[in-house]
């Protein structure tokens, strides 16, 4: 069963738009969504959520569409948007019980479960918390009230190394038992290489690809060789960086002949990003 | 909406504006003053301040996503406001009823503070929440322009009603002169002032939630 089918979404701005996103996250998988800064995430978030009006296009959750059962949906999914936070004045405690009053299947021995889990004080204001806390939080308010989707934007930016990793755990445990599912932004690729099944990235309002992690990672290669060498596969370069060596570039791997002797590596998800926004730079 | 109404009152309001109406309508034991001036005191101070409060905790995007319908939010906002103005103009109302009796024999150049005259507060706070509300709720985000655009036109309603309390002989006669005396009367501009209150509630919460399922939120 799709948790998450998002279907030929467009929507345009003055100097901005998506243009016909669509990718599909099976229940109980993890799918992470990249891009650079001002590619286009948090506008798809936001159309997921039904926040935004897309122009065209729809999002179906559960099978079924946003746009219909928005409040029916909200009950089963969580969210954490990494970098907004909001009451910060007041103690979670507070804010728990205000929040709690809305959802149909709030359970407070999964959420003291996972207060106590996570570490969290629930006497403490939200300005006193970590920003891995205020993310454990909002999972622990999604947990408990049984979410089934969770949807993060940039849940881990702005954390140091070991409470990313940390964070990571935790999602690999909660998609274990196949019931929950995951998607979330970033632009730390590292995050992902640990724990996404998928990987969907988008491009200038554009998606790029949506696949299986290692099929997403094994369809591209990079490319070094010496000058001589760029000539060959110039042409079919996704885009390239020359110095004083050669050249490094990322080619698709359909397009690149393997019996050729420039030498290839599967690149990152960093590389693969980074050399797609270099494209987006030579051609503008 | 009973939870987002909660959900304001135990977090988005300060308590201290529930504090306000007992403070600030204790201005009406000032003998003969222009007593317009003291529900205008919750337009000039309570909504800007709890409506920048609101912005500020990012309100608006905490609540679109939590299970709740636009029509709910734009309800239980509507009422929060209407709570705090009921709670205003009673309450002076209380303190204007004190006024008359320990201070028996005043003579007022602006309007006393008879029933009549709250039915005048209470058309003043219609205009109030008629243009605040629905400007507001073009973008659910920008309170400056609509309280601007709102207190400028209550001030103006009150501004000239008070100018025809004091220039106009029938005006004057009806709220300070020999009208005040007469129960009938004053009971019925109060009532005529609470219809329109609501009428003015109801028209605002239809355009507010017009425009407000065209926002996007952002």
């Amino acid at each position: 069963m799709l948790a998450l089918d998002v279907r030929h979404l467009n929507k345009s701005y003055q100097n901005f738009g998506l243009e016909n996103v669509s990718f599909q996250l099976e229940k109980g998988y993890i799918m992470g969504f990249i891009g650079a800064n001002g590619a286009g995430k948090t506008t798809t978030i936001k159309s997921i959520l039904n926040m935004i009006r897309p122009d065209s296009g729809e999002v179906h959750i559960f099978g079924k569409n946003i746009a219909e059962h928005e409040i029916e949906l909200k009950q089963d999914i969580g969210y954490a948007f990494g970098d907004i936070d909001f009451y910060t004045r007041s103690k979670m405690k507070t804010l728990t019980d205000v929040i709690k009053k809305f959802y149909t299947h709030w359970d407070d021995e999964t959420y003291y479960n996972y207060l106590r889990r996570f570490k969290l004080d629930e006497n403490k204001k939200i300005i006193d918390l970590s920003t891995g806390m205020r993310v454990k939080y909002n999972l622990a308010l999604a947990l408990s009230h049984g979410a089934k989707l969770l949807i993060l934007d940039e849940p881990t930016s702005g954390l140091d190394p070991v409470a990313r990793d940390d964070l990571l755990d935790i999602f690999q445990e909660l998609v274990m038992d196949g019931e929950i599912s995951i998607f979330f932004s970033t632009h730390i690729t590292s995050d992902l290489e640990k724990c996404a099944d998928f990987i969907t990235f988008i491009e200038n309002g554009k998606i790029i690809q949506s696949a299986e992690k290692e099929e997403f990672m094994e369809s591209y290669r990079l490319l070094n060789g010496s000058e001589t060498q760029l000539s060959q596969v110039r042409e079919k370069l996704i885009a390239y960086k020359v110095n004083s060596f050669g050249f490094t570039g990322l080619i698709h791997a359909r397009d690149f002949d393997s019996s050729s002797d420039i030498k290839a590596t599967t690149p990152s998800l960093e590389e693969i990003m980074i050399y797609f926004a270099k494209r987006e730079d030579m051609y503008v | 909406m009973y939870n987002l109404v909660i959900k304001d009152l135990k977090l988005g309001v300060n308590p201290m504006f529930f504090v306000f109406p007992f403070l600030i309508g204790a201005l009406m034991l000032v003998p003969g003053w222009i007593y317009f001036i003291v529900p205008l005191y919750f337009c000039w101070i309570t909504i800007p301040n709890m409506f920048s409060g609101y912005r500020t905790q990012n309100d608006l995007i905490f609540t679109t996503m939590m299970p709740v319908t636009r029509k709910d939010m734009v309800k239980a906002r509507l009422f929060v406001i209407v709570l705090l103005e009921l709670m205003h103009i009673v309450i002076a109302m209380i303190y204007g009823m004190i006024t008359l009796r320990i201070y028996p024999n005043v003579n007022y150049y602006f309007f006393a503070p008879h029933m009549g005259f709250w039915g005048l507060c209470f058309v003043m706070l219609a205009i109030f929440n008629v243009i605040f509300i629905p400007m507001f709720y073009k973008t659910a985000y920008k309170h400056g322009p609509a309280a601007w655009g709102a207190i400028t036109a209550t001030m103006v309603f009150a501004g000239i009603a008070q100018w025809l309390g004091i220039q106009n002989d029938f005006v004057s006669d009806v709220f300070n002169g020999s009208g005040a005396d007469n129960n009938v009367l004053q009971a019925s501009i109060l009532i005529v002032g609470i219809v329109i209150f609501i009428a003015f509630n109801v028209v605002a919460y239809k355009m507010a939630l017009k425009r407000f399922r065209q926002v996007e939120i952002k």
